[in-house]
C-alpha cells in the first residue's frame, strides 16, 4: 500500500499540523480574553495538572466501564439479531422498517423518558450507550444480510451444506463487513450517547468534569477535557476503521 | 433479493412497495409491538409511562394544541438555518481540502478528528460564548452538521475525474468554470451523502442543545412534559422528530433517484 517513505513524510506531515495548529491556538489565546478562550500552554498544564491528580484518570475510568457496557451489549445483540434476521425471510421483512425508523429516529430524544422510568446510576446510562449504538449495528447487518445473493446460498445447498455450514462459510463471512461498517457507526454514536447521558442523566465521568469545569468558570480544564474526548473520538474512530480495513477490505468500501 | 426485485422496487412508490408483497407480515409485525409494549407497560411499568393507547388518546388534543407546533418550529426553523450555514461554508472549505494539497495537509487531520468527536461535549463551551439562548443552539447544529458536509465534500472535490479538469483546460476555462462546471457538479452525489449525514446530526445537535440550555423547542418539551410526568404528550413530539428524521431522509433518496440517476455509490462517510 503505503510506502515506508511516504508514511513517514505522512507523520512529519500530521505533526506539522498540530504544531502549526497550537502555534495558532497560543496566538488567537494571547489576544483574547481568558474567560473565553484558555492558551494552548495553560490548556495542556492543566491536562497534565488533571492526570496526575488522578480527577481526568478516574472520570475516563467510569465513563470507559458505562461506555464498554453498553457499547459491547450493542454490538453483540445487534449482530446476533442481525444474522438471525438474515437466515429468516419473512422475520426480516416484517421487522425491517420499523428497525430503519427507529435507525433515524434522534435517540437522545428518549433520554428525559429513561430517567424518570430509570433514574440516576449506571444502568440507565449504560442503556443511553447501547440505545445510541445498537441501531446502527442492527441495521447495517441487516442491509448486508438483504444484498446476500440467493446464488451463494444455493450453491452451498449443492454442496450438501447443513445449517451450520451456512452460518460458517457463507452468513457470517459475508456479512461482517457490513457488520462492521454498523459497529464502526455505534461506536462514534455510543460515544455521543455517554457524553449525552453523563450530562443530563447523572453526572459521572468525563461529561461531568466537562460541565463542572464550565460551572466553575475553569476555562483551561473546560478546553482540556473536551481536547481529551476530542481525542477519545478520533482514537475509537481509527480502532473502528483499523477493524473494517482489517477484515473488510475486499468489499472495498473500507478507507 | 434477485435482480428483477430490485429494479421493481425502485420504480414503484415507496409507500406502494411497502404495502405490496409481504404487507401482511409489515402490518402483523407493527401490531405486535405496539401489542407487546402497550401490556408490558400496563403490567409492570408506572401509570405515567407512555403507552399506544394513551399516545393515541393524546393525539388530537396535542396536535391541536399550539405548543406543539410552536416547538416543532423553531427547532426545525434552527436546523434548517444551521444546515444552509454549514451547507455554504462546509461546500467552501470541502472544495478547498479536496482541491488544495496546501489546505489538505493542514486541515485534514483537525477536520477528521472534529468530524469523529462527539458534537456534545462542546455545548458548555458554545454556551459559555453564546450564553442559554437560540444562538448555543444554531451553534451547535452547525457544528453538528458541518463536518459530516466538509468530509463528504472534500472526498468528492479530491474525486474529479483528472480527465474532467484536463478537458476544462485544454478549453481554456477559467479557475472559475473549472470550480462550478467541473468540480462542483462532479461533486453533487458526495455532497448529497453528505448532507443525509449532516441533517440527522443537526436535528440530534438541536435536541441536546436545547435539552441543555433550556432553548424552547421539541427538545424542550420533551424534557419539560417528562418532568411533569405527561410521557405521551411528550412522545407525540418524539415521533413527530422521528417522522421529521425519515421524511428527510426519504426526500433526499427520492430527488437522488430523480436528478442523479446514474448515481450508484453509496458510501458516505460516517
Amino acid at each position: 500500500m503505503l510506502t515506508r517513505a511516504s508514511r513517514w513524510s505522512r507523520w512529519a506531515i500530521s505533526l506539522l499540523a498540530l504544531a502549526l495548529g497550537a502555534l495558532l491556538w497560543q496566538a488567537v489565546a494571547s489576544r483574547t480574553n481568558p474567560a473565553f478562550l484558555s492558551s494552548f500552554t495553560a490548556t495542556a498544564a492543566r491536562i497534565a495538572e488533571l492526570a496526575a491528580n488522578g480527577v481526568l484518570t478516574d472520570a475516563l475510568r467510569s465513563s470507559l466501564a458505562v461506555y464498554l457496557t453498553g457499547l459491547s451489549a450493542a454490538i453483540v445483540i445487534g449482530v446476533t439479531i442481525g444474522l438471525v434476521l438474515a437466515r429468516v425471510r419473512l422475520l426480516r421483512v416484517a421487522l425491517e422498517s420499523y428497525i430503519m425508523l427507529l435507525y433515524a429516529t434522534p435517540m437522545v430524544a428518549l433520554i428525559p423518558f429513561i430517567m424518570s422510568m430509570m433514574g440516576f446510576g449506571f444502568a440507565p446510562k449504560a442503556l443511553v450507550v447501547f440505545l445510541f449504538a445498537f441501531f446502527s449495528v442492527l441495521y447495517n447487518t441487516i442491509e448486508g444480510a438483504r444484498s446476500l445473493k440467493p446464488e451463494m446460498l444455493e450453491v452451498a445447498y449443492s454442496f450438501r451444506s447443513g445449517e451450520w455450514g451456512v452460518w460458517r462459510d457463507v452468513l457470517v463471512p459475508y456479512t461482517l463487513p457490513f457488520a462492521l461498517t454498523g459497529i464502526r457507526q455505534g461506536i462514534g454514536r455510543g460515544l455521543v450517547g455517554l457524553v449525552a447521558g453523563e450530562f443530563f442523566l447523572s453526572g459521572s465521568g468525563i461529561g461531568l468534569l466537562i460541565m463542572q469545569s464550565e460551572r466553575d468558570f475553569d476555562v483551561p480544564a473546560l478546553y482540556g477535557s473536551i481536547v481529551v474526548i476530542a481525542v477519545l473520538g478520533a482514537a475509537l474512530m481509527g480502532v473502528g476503521r483499523m477493524l473494517e480495513n482489517r477484515f473488510a477490505a475486499w468489499r472495498g468500501l473500507a478507507r | 433479493m434477485s435482480a428483477s426485485d430490485l429494479t421493481l422496487a425502485e420504480v414503484r412508490p415507496a409507500w406502494r412497495s411497502w404495502l405490496g408483497r409481504d404487507a401482511a407480515a409489515r402490518v402483523v409485525a407493527g401490531i405486535a409491538i405496539l401489542l407487546v409494549w402497550e401490556f408490558t407497560v400496563r403490567m409492570w411499568a408506572p401509570a405515567f409511562v407512555a403507552r399506544p393507547s394513551r399516545i393515541i388518546a393524546m393525539f388530537p388534543p396535542v396536535i391541536l394544541a399550539p405548543e406543539l407546533w410552536q416547538a416543532a418550529g423553531a427547532t426545525f426553523g434552527a436546523v434548517l438555518q444551521g444546515l444552509v450555514i454549514a451547507f455554504l461554508l462546509g461546500t467552501l472549505i470541502g472544495v478547498a481540502i479536496g482541491r488544495l494539497p496546501l489546505a489538505e495537509r493542514f486541515l485534514q487531520l483537525y477536520v477528521n478528528g472534529l468530524f469523529a468527536m462527539p458534537m456534545v461535549a462542546i455545548l458548555p463551551l458554545l454556551t459559555l460564548y453564546f450564553g442559554y439562548t437560540g444562538d448555543a443552539r444554531l451553534a451547535t447544529v452547525v457544528f453538528a452538521a458541518i463536518f459530516a458536509i466538509i468530509v463528504n465534500v472534500s472526498d468528492g472535490a479530491r474525486a474529479v475525474p483528472p480527465e474532467y479538469i484536463e478537458v476544462s483546460r485544454a478549453f481554456r476555462g477559467s479557475a472559475w468554470s473549472r470550480l462550478f462546471d467541473v468540480i462542483l457538479p462532479s461533486s453533487v452525489p458526495y455532497l448529497l451523502a453528505g448532507l443525509k449525514l449532516a441533517a440527522g446530526r443537526a436535528l440530534i445537535g438541536a435536541v441536546i442543545a436545547e435539552f441543555y440550555a433550556s432553548v424552547p423547542g421539541l427538545g424542550f418539551y420533551i424534557l419539560y412534559n417528562t418532568r411533569s410526568f405527561k410521557h405521551n404528550e411528550a412522545f407525540v413530539a418524539v415521533m413527530l422528530l422521528a417522522v421529521v428524521g425519515v421524511l428527510f431522509e426519504l426526500l433526499l433518496a427520492r430527488g437522488t433517484a430523480r436528478f442523479l440517476p446514474w448515481y450508484r455509490r453509496d458510501e458516505a462517510r460516517d
